[in-house]
């Protein structure tokens, strides 16, 4: 009875933080929607007739292709590297998630740098052969140009996703398949896909909702989305309102694809069937096969990191001298420290919440893991703008204090790394989640519960069992979100505190003025820090036992 | 092997909290350094104590002008660069409690916005005064133009004379029919030519020019400024309106195949014979809730003096705006030009209505 006393405790304990990290997450997005309602939108009527339809075309166009071409080149390689053995293999297996360290923004820029008329391809076209070309086959500035874009710079998801799988849980499946004498085409299409299907479906998620919330790539490349809607209303009509009211359209769009993801998930659970989890076991290519696989691979690394990168490296060569400075030792610093902080913030809140909504499960705990994860919906600016207006309506409140203390200033915490940290992790708070939550998924509740009845509290048996089991999923988490902010742009733009930059606002400020090649030098410091976290990352899951 | 990854990430885990605590402390040290020197300010009226700049321009000559500020009067300039309408959205919320004292970016009409909201305050500077013209100021002093920038007609040396250009206007004739190239209508610079228009030859009149260059465009709009330029060189287009800065920036390139490409088109200055070209400003303001107002005056004054605006415009390629500072060589070899007699606080009275108007004529 003691011990069951004591349980409850612990459990409410649990239920107490994530309720409260739930409501702080919320504030700001609800400041956002408080002001869905409050203002008046007479643009609504315009933005209905001329922009909505063309923009929502587009937009579902661009998700459309991206996710099936991102799923196709993801998936593939997954396979090919977890169940293969060929040259290189040892390399790509972590060379292939490379890609996530171009900004996309960064890869579109570049990519226009190489093709177009003064680019690398063409000059050299011109000015050895006396080639001129017909601009319309370099032109990558359009519709399936962006969905190029997208797909190099984003399918590492899938493939991340779907290869910890594959390696990890489908070894018994597919060498029964392989004794009972099933082709390997037979082995992808019948048994790896549909096993895979809820990987495959978390890693896609993610690209969509990058996607949907670009502004960057669509704004250079002049295709209208939702995205650009949601700007052109705010900037250009000064109507904030009916921007955040596109932005309820953009999160409406996101909560679907939510839903549809869980329940794409579907009802079964592969979770581990017993405590040793034996890896696949590559077999060895030779032959025309290997070399098949390996020039496929090779082709999708050096479109999606090798060139654009060769092209960055190439541009900071001819302009390192007028742009680097002592200054970028700071640059440096603040990118990887407010990256750090903020996703190890949102490490721990995504393990707190993504075992009490396991553990607990029912409708109030759905709600909540669905909250959290809201704001990777939300585009960067707007969730800048009902972040600032809390901070300053808390420095409101404070203000008494601050005096109290001796401080004159009015705004302190809103002109702290605090704000925008805060906003870091509400923004990508679900990619830390999902991470976390493929990893609960994995690994059931089976040891959980044994561990309970074993009379282990649930926070003993998180640190004892749970967090131990799912550390790969724990390191995976923390390093996406650190790549991720590493290459945010909007949120520090408009939260930074006085004199702060980080690399991603660096390389902007001359990409934002068409210098590109001034702004390789950023670039590819942000690429070599992303790189170097990626390598580390591959690292960890390597020396883990399955 | 497996528990050393593990604490590893734990320790890692634990030393950034620990970071962020002592960054946390470090912070509120700074700012109570901050108020430290704000009172001793109060007290002795010697201490050069610091301005605080909000700006969406990102040159780096801004920045070496701040700090020959610095090194002249001692005031520290604190810096937040960020996106024009974002840097607005964020002074509005922040409201009288906000530390900017400066807004500072290169389009009158989010000048004017930013008055419109109530986010400036009137600047009445003698030394302002005699350095800036009087329509390059607001009319009520609210925000100063420091520098600026002529959107032109850039045009094919091989395949155009400029004898054959005229006027905007005259871009819309179908002789244009498939060669003018043009950027999104989402850069405020076309906003702001669209605006201007829309003051000088009134609504209709405005919106048939964009219908005429929607209908004569080469391809669709995409790129910035120096995307159409290259357009020209490759034969897509015969004429682009762009500003005159990028044709700068082009030529002083590192990059060999962009002078090339800058020197295979010329510079045209249209509407000399009617109602002028577009001319833009960068420009400054004071905000409302200043609390560093004497600093920032003197900041503005010295933003417009011949000395910092002699570097503007070696630079920067962009037109002094003190009339006693001459451009560059490369701004005078494109000859002297006639702008558009407007007050360029209509170029933000307008911007709506341009904004309209180019999704309702198709103008991406």
């Amino acid at each position: 009875m003691k011990l069951f006393r004591l349980m409850k405790l612990k459990m409410n304990s649990w239920a107490i933080l994530s309720f409260l990290i739930t409501i702080i997450i919320m504030m700001p997005i609800l400041f956002i929607t408080f002001e869905f309602f409050t203002r008046s939108s007479e643009n609504w009527e315009h933005i209905n007739e001329y922009l909505l339809n063309s923009y929502l075309f587009n937009t579902l166009l661009i998700l459309f292709f991206t996710g099936l071409l991102t799923v196709f080149i993801g998936v593939s390689m997954a396979w090919f590297i977890s169940a293969y053995d060929f040259p290189l293999r040892g390399f790509f297996k972590w060379g292939l998630i490379l890609p996530l360290a171009i900004p996309p923004y960064i890869g579109a820029y570049t990519y226009n740098g190489i093709l177009n008329y003064t680019g690398v391809i063409q000059s050299i076209l011109r000015n050895f052969y006396q080639i001129e070309v017909n601009q319309k086959y370099f032109n990558i500035m359009s519709i399936p140009g962006a969905i190029f874009i997208f797909s190099v710079f984003l399918f590492p998801y899938v493939y991340l996703i779907t290869k910890n799988f594959l390696e990890n849980q489908s070894a018994s499946l597919v060498e029964n398949a392989r004794l009972l004498g099933s082709n390997s085409f037979e082995i992808f299409f019948r048994i790896v896909i549909p096993i895979s299907r809820a990987s495959i479906v978390a890693g896609v998620s993610l690209v969509i909702l990058e996607v949907l919330n670009d502004y960057g790539v669509v704004k250079y490349f002049g295709i209208q989305t939702l995205s650009t809607a949601i700007f052109q209303t705010w900037f250009g009509m000064a109507d904030l309102g009916s921007a955040i009211k596109l932005s309820g359209i953009l999160m409406m769009i996101v909560v679907v694809i939510l839903m549809a993801e869980k329940w794409l998930r579907g009802r079964k659970k592969y979770s581990y069937s017993n405590s040793k989890v034996r890896p696949l076991k590559p077999v060895k290519l030779t032959g025309y096969k290997a070399w098949a696989i390996f020039a496929y691979i090779s082709a999708v690394f050096l479109l999606s990191f090798f060139i654009p990168f060769i092209q960055l490296v190439k541009w900071t060569f001819t302009t390192y001298k007028q742009v680097l400075s002592d200054e970028f030792i700071g640059l440096i610093w603040n990118s990887t420290f407010v990256a750090f902080t903020a996703a190890a913030v949102i490490v721990v809140i995504a393990l707190i919440i993504a075992n009490f909504s396991r553990l607990f499960e029912g409708r109030v705990t759905n709600l909540v893991s669905k909250i959290v994860v809201l704001g990777y919906s939300i585009p960067g600016a707007v969730i800048a703008i009902g972040v600032l207006t809390l901070f300053i309506a808390l420095d409101r409140q404070l203000l008494i204090f601050y005096q109290l203390i001796g401080l004159t200033p009015s705004l302190v915490l809103s002109l702290s790394l605090s704000m925008l940290i805060f906003a870091f992790v509400i923004r990508f708070m679900a990619i830390g989640y999902n991470s976390i939550e493929t990893g609960f998924d994995k690994i059931g509740t089976t040891f959980t519960e044994a561990s309970r009845t074993l009379g282990m509290t649930v926070t003993q048996t998180f640190f004892k069992v749970d967090l131990k089991m799912i550390k790969g999923a724990v390191a995976g988490g923390f390093i996406l979100v650190f790549i991720e902010i590493l290459k945010e742009l909007p949120l520090t733009l408009i939260l930074q505190p006085f004199n702060f930059y980080t690399l991603a606002t660096k390389a902007f400020q001359y990409a934002g003025d068409e210098r590109i090649q001034e702004a390789a030098s950023a670039s590819i410091l942000i690429i070599l820090i992303s790189g170097v976290s990626i390598y580390i990352f591959h690292k960890v899951l390597e020396k883990e036992p399955g | 092997m497996s528990k050393n990854v593990f604490y590893t990430i734990g320790l890692l885990l634990v030393l950034s909290l620990a970071v962020l605590a002592g960054c946390s402390s470090e912070q509120s040290q700074s700012s109570n350094n901050e108020t430290k020197t704000e009172k001793k300010e109060a007290a002795k009226s010697e201490d050069k104590g610091e301005v605080n700049l909000y700006t969406s321009r990102h040159y780096e000559i801004d920045d070496e002008l701040f700090a020959a500020f610095t090194e002249q009067t001692g005031i520290k300039v604190n810096v937040v660069k960020g996106e024009e309408n974002e840097l607005i959205e964020r002074l509005a919320r922040e409201g009288d409690a906000t530390q900017g004292d400066l807004f500072y970016t290169s389009d009158a009409g989010r000048l004017h916005w930013a008055k419109e909201k109530n986010l400036l305050q009137a600047v009445d500077s003698e030394t302002v005064n005699a350095n800036i013209p009087e329509n390059l100021r607001d009319k009520d002093k609210e925000w100063i133009g420091l520098t600026k920038r002529a959107r032109v007609i850039v045009y094919s040396k091989d395949r155009v004379k400029p004898e054959q250009l005229s006027t905007y206007e005259d871009l819309t004739d179908a002789k244009w029919k498939g060669k003018v190239l043009v950027r999104p209508s989402d850069n405020v610079y076309n906003q702001s030519l669209l605006a201007s228009f829309i003051s000088l030859n009134g609504e209709d009149k405005a919106k048939e020019w964009a219908k005429g260059i929607v209908a004569n465009m080469a391809r669709d709009p995409q790129g910035g400024d120096r995307d159409q330029a290259k357009a020209i060189v490759a034969g897509e287009g015969d004429v682009a309106i762009m500003n005159t800065y990028y044709v700068g920036v082009m030529l002083n390139s590192e990059d060999p195949e962009e002078v090339k490409v800058a020197e295979k088109v010329g510079v045209f200055f249209p509407n000399q014979e009617t109602n002028g070209t577009h001319v833009n400003v960068s420009g400054i303001g004071l905000t409302k809730h200043a609390k560093n107002k004497e600093n920032a005056v003197k900041l503005i004054e010295f933003l417009s003096s011949e000395e910092a605006q002699g570097k503007f415009a070696e630079a920067n390629y962009e037109y002094p705006a003190n009339p006693k500072v001459q451009p560059s060589e490369l701004l005078k070899s494109w000859g002297d030009f006639k702008p558009q007699d407007l007050n360029l606080s209509e170029l933000g009275e307008n911007n709506a209505a341009a904004v309209r108007m180019f999704n309702e004529v198709g103008w991406k």
